[in-house]
């Protein structure tokens, strides 16, 4: 559960998410652009990338949950934090969202082919199943990822897809983790302590 | 809560990273249950038992043709993340020992163990001297026998000899025990039925009674089949068609 002190501020939060309040609020669903203007919206209706969120403004401490998962905070400090809609829980007023297309790698684990982005000063934060691990990506040392318990990711990284599929996963015979994401680069990556189902068993 | 960041020098070796993530340090081969791996750092690949060159390997540390196809081996340099659906991890060595554990919640062990099947169904036992990564629900317990255990609390044992089932005296008793046994209907606390313990050893419970699904059961089943014969497949046959038209009711 996430507890936010608010003195006049503005926290965008998912919507459905507020559990408790005190002092004075304000709730506002965002309309129809999401505060990413026309072509923002536009973009996240093409990329299936749905995201409802809402507008907090008041006096006093908000607390919002979802389904009972951990919260992790993630500081932004002018780069970008790229996060699936789902596992977005609530984020600073001043933050920009967007969607960023990332191609395939989102097939097959249920994903799609777009992500969200935020970007800005301020603070976000996170869902995950379990308490979400950060784990640094430098120069020398890519980090592979089981797609099912990638949760988000931000800094200079490159991803792509290593697959090792071969005839044996064909006939049922695999390894069970033949389709990884690589990270590398320089940045932080967010992994949870379980794996979502996916559409395909890879 | 802001989590604390690790890199390939800074993951523990062979520990937990919180209680739910293990980190391996891997340096040669491990078994690991498929799907267990959220993340590693290094040069690691992962291979299914059927690989031509794990053959030796196999053939020395894995007696359970059963689970062959729930197992992989990851090979090579780095460090290796496990995690089951966010369960409590724990890690156990053991030197020159035995230990039975549920087979859905082992997640990984070291080579210089030896992998067997339980006469228990459901559990696989291991034997010598190394590590191994286990998953419960909810913390580990350790108690000494003598003990009844809720089958479905049970984690496993080590040490000493396997359970056999307890039923409660008045659950088989009487007219109305009779009716119970044969319907499967009346009154019934469910605690009827426990793993007993005697002699010397350790018993693990978890604080749930939540059993990972594994369809490992059924294959065991299908497994001893084949001491059937004609008569008792055909009894079988038999008793499966009744049960499946009593399920189809409901």
């Amino acid at each position: 559960m996430l507890a936010v002190d608010m003195a006049g501020e503005t926290v965008r939060a998912m919507n459905g998410s507020m559990v408790a309040y005190d002092g004075e609020m304000t709730f506002k669903r965002q309309g129809m652009t999401g505060g990413e203007g026309l072509r923002g919206a536009l973009r996240r209706r093409v990329a299936g990338e749905s995201m409802t969120l809402m507008e907090v403004t008041g006096q006093g401490t908000v607390y919002f949950a979802s389904e009972a998962t951990e919260v992790t905070l993630v500081e932004l400090a002018g780069d970008t934090l790229l996060v699936e809609s789902d596992s977005l829980l609530a984020l600073d007023g001043r933050l920009q969202t967007g969607v960023q297309f990332i191609g395939l790698r989102g097939m097959g684990t249920g994903q799609g082919l777009a992500t969200t982005k935020v970007e800005g000063q301020g603070t976000v934060a996170i869902l995950s199943d379990g308490p979400a691990i950060a784990l640094e990506v430098a120069p020398g040392t890519p980090l592979c990822v089981d797609p099912h318990a990638y949760v988000a990711h931000r800094g200079q990284l490159q991803q792509d897809v290593v697959t090792d599929v071969n005839w044996r996963t064909v006939l049922g015979q695999g390894s069970g983790e033949s389709v990884q994401f690589r990270y590398q680069g320089h940045g932080l990556v967010y992994v949870q302590p379980a794996e979502r189902g996916g559409i395909l068993e890879i | 809560m802001t989590s604390t960041t690790f890199n390939a020098a800074t993951l523990p070796a062979n520990d937990n990273v919180n209680p739910y993530a293990f980190s391996v340090d891997l340096n040669g081969q491990w078994f690991t249950q498929k799907g267990k791996m959220i993340a590693y750092y290094g040069q690691i690949r992962f291979q299914a038992l059927s690989a031509g060159p794990l053959d030796m390997l196999v053939a020395e540390s894995f007696h359970s043709p059963l689970y062959a196809h729930d197992w992989i081996v990851a090979e090579g340099q780095g460090k290796l993340l496990l995690a089951d659906r966010g369960f409590d991890i724990n890690s156990y060595d053991l030197d020159k020992g035995n230990l039975t554990i549920r087979a859905a919640n082992l997640l990984a062990f070291e080579p210089g163990l030896e992998l067997k099947q339980s006469i228990i169904p459901g559990f696989l036992t291991l034997i010598g001297t190394g590590r191994f990564v286990a998953a419960s629900n909810g913390p580990v317990h350790f108690v000494e026998p003598p003990i009844r255990v809720d089958p479905q609390a049970l984690l496993g044992w080590a040490d000493c000899p396997s359970p056999c089932h307890h039923y409660d005296h008045g659950y088989v008793r009487g007219v109305l025990g009779a009716a119970r046994m044969m319907f499967g209907v009346g009154g019934t606390s469910g605690e009827e039925h426990q793993f007993d313990f005697t002699g010397e050893g350790t018993v693990l419970i978890q604080s749930s009674e939540h059993v990972t699904s594994s369809d490992a059961m059924l294959r065991e089943l299908e497994g001893q089949i084949g001491m059937l014969g004609v008569p008792g497949l055909r009894q079988l046959h038999g008793t499966i068609a009744q049960r499946l038209a009593a399920e189809q009711q409901h």
